[in-house]
């Protein structure tokens, strides 16, 4: 509570870059006609390896909901006590 | 519509009448006590009071509807794994509010905004821009509200084999849903959110169980079959479909994130804290949401091979009556079902139509035809107004058009021509009113007329991508020509910056 530190994830590029890169590693552009195989639980190669980053885009984005966002927090912690 | 289920009948309509008493009971209790109809932001708002259970499972049955189930289910069956792209250009969704909310929470909190006109209107201070707003807005939940009507009537009318028909299926449910939203505003939309979000969840959980037990327990015997039989649904999507997914992320991302009953609901939260924890958790959601759907449109390729178009639509039917066969404990969990997938087309239809009343009530009625009114008129108006829409709509719904899934895309086409004011007017201070304008008109005009005409993409880019791009062009290079006074700059530094306390 003693110094304010403000975080605003608009602000930092990285976190856009990141993101995109994420998203465009998830769209299977990436693969040969035959990428079928082997089979990872059950999914086609390409598509698991696609499920991969498509599960990574949730967590990244749960993970900067909770620690890149902090505008406001602390003065609403201080006006109306902890929630 | 649907196939006669074999648990169709009196079971169902004893689940369904119980489901209207317990939405009934919320909506009533949610009400109970409290002078909702004398402030516009206790009534549409909750009175910016949401806490983390509510406002996650508001959030969580508003972007998830029935047709998330009866409508993806069966495109995952026709499309095959490229379906995959439902999990994220849901998830995406998070990404884009992420872009705007920390701060708009900060600003409409401040400046006490009822609707996403308010900022709009804040911002440009310009009846044109705000005017055309208000049209792309209630246009695209006008839409959304129309699929969901049809949807309501189609799940009652299978639940029950017809013992409820479809008209009065859609009926009675649009009464139910009208008589809580009366009672208990924003309170009662996002408190029965809770009941038919859990049981949307247990749904879903429960046919993907039963259908892969049928199956034999194994997706990797689903996948090998799919590659011996029908190996393009298995195969590397060509690349036109790659590019066609990439397009819909970023279409579904745009467009959800700034529904008007989406901004509202970051409006109406508590705090900060609350909103970021709900984002936190609505980020996790679409694996286990679209992602088992997903995984049952493809067990449903197995299950019923040679479906077309049409008979593929009543894939969730057909395996509900498989799965409904293996024990009565599974019988039951499918009546429970279908039962969650009317709750969950009504949650997110009873959200839309509250946005639609508050926008008519602030926007068009408050804002441009009586200003002096008293709240609790307004309040009436939108409420009188949406009654009103309802039954222009279910008119539109007695001919239900196409596949679900056409209007789904529909209705982003035009709403994400509204992403450039609403966003970019955040953050940038030059973007100004008479660019915001025009490229608001060329990008809607650009994909309504492509998807009129049939040009609903051009090689895989949805038209209302293609309108987007011109419409954020003309907003940028026109708000460079333009030259900002002192005193805009001034004003768009007092909005927007949350340095400053209010």
């Amino acid at each position: 509570m003693s110094k304010r530190k403000i975080k605003e994830p608009v602000r930092k590029p990285w976190i856009w870059i990141v993101m995109a890169v994420i998203v465009i590693a998830g769209v299977p552009f990436w693969y040969s006609e035959d990428a079928i195989e082997p089979f990872i639980f059950g999914f086609p190669y390409w598509a698991f390896i696609s499920l991969v980053f498509m599960l990574l885009l949730c967590v990244y984005l749960c993970w900067l909901s909770l620690t890149q966002w902090n505008l406001i927090e602390e003065e609403e912690d201080g006006r109306k006590g902890d929630e | 519509m649907n196939e006669e289920l074999v648990f169709a009948g009196m079971d169902g309509v004893v689940i369904l009448i119980a489901f209207a008493v317990i939405m009934l009971g919320i909506g009533y209790f949610a009400g109970r006590g409290k002078d909702l109809h004398n402030s516009m932001s206790d009534y549409f708002l909750a009175g910016r009071g949401l806490g983390i259970v509510a406002l996650f499972f508001t959030l969580y049955a508003t972007q998830y509807s029935g047709n998330t189930v009866v409508g993806y289910a069966p495109a995952g069956y026709r499309s095959g794994f490229s379906w995959l792209q439902s999990i994220p250009f849901m998830t995406i969704i998070v990404g884009v509010y992420l872009l705007y909310a920390p701060r708009m929470y900060v600003i409409a909190k401040r400046r006490n905004y009822l609707t996403p006109t308010d900022w709009i209107s804040d911002r440009f201070k310009s009846k044109g821009v705000t005017i055309l707003a208000i049209i792309l807005m209630l246009w695209g939940l006008g839409n959304y509200l129309l699929e969901q009507l049809v949807a309501i009537g189609q799940a009652v009318s299978g639940l029950t084999g017809g013992t409820i028909p479809y008209h009065i299926a859609v009926v009675v449910f649009i009464i139910v849903m009208l008589v809580y939203e009366w009672m208990g505003g924003m309170r009662a939309v996002a408190y029965t959110d809770v009941f038919q979000g859990i049981v949307l969840m247990v749904g879903i959980i429960a046919l993907l169980g039963g259908a892969l037990y049928l199956v034999g327990g194994s997706f990797g015997d689903v996948s090998q079959y799919l590659a011996d039989n029908e190996p393009e649904k298995i195969g590397v999507p060509p690349f036109a479909t790659s590019i066609n997914w990439l397009s819909m992320i970023v279409l579904t991302g745009l467009g959800a994130a700034i529904y008007p009953h989406a901004i509202q609901r970051i409006y109406s939260s508590r705090s900060e804290r609350t909103l970021k924890r709900s984002f936190a958790g609505m980020a996790l959601m679409p694996p286990i949401t679209t992602g088992l759907v997903f995984v049952v449109g493809i067990i449903g390729i197995m299950m019923f091979p040679g479906l077309d178009t049409q008979g593929s639509e009543q894939l969730v039917g057909l395996m509900a009556n498989e799965v409904a066969g293996i024990n009565p404990i599974f019988y039951w969990i499918m009546v429970i079902m279908f039962g969650g997938i009317v709750a969950a087309i009504l949650s997110t239809a009873d959200s839309v139509l509250l946005s639609f009343s508050s926008m008519v009530s602030n926007d068009i009625y408050g804002k441009f035809i009586n200003q002096n009114a008293s709240e609790q008129k307004k309040i009436m108006v939108g409420k009188v107004v949406g009654i009103i829409a309802i039954g222009i709509l279910l008119i539109i719904a007695w001919n239900p058009p196409g596949t679900l899934y056409e209007i789904f895309v529909l209705k982003f086409e035009l709403l994400v021509q509204v992403f450039p004011a609403f966003v970019l007017g955040i953050y940038w201070k030059r973007l100004s009113a008479k660019p915001v304008f025009w490229g608001m008109l060329a990008g809607a005009l650009i994909a309504g007329i492509m998807t009129l005409t049939g040009y609903k993409t051009f090689m895989g880019i949805h038209g209302g991508i293609i309108g987007l791009v011109v419409n954020f062009a003309i907003c940028i290079v026109g708000s460079y020509s333009v030259k900002l006074s002192q005193k805009q700059k001034e004003e768009h530094e007092k909005i927007t910056n949350f340095n400053v306390q209010a």
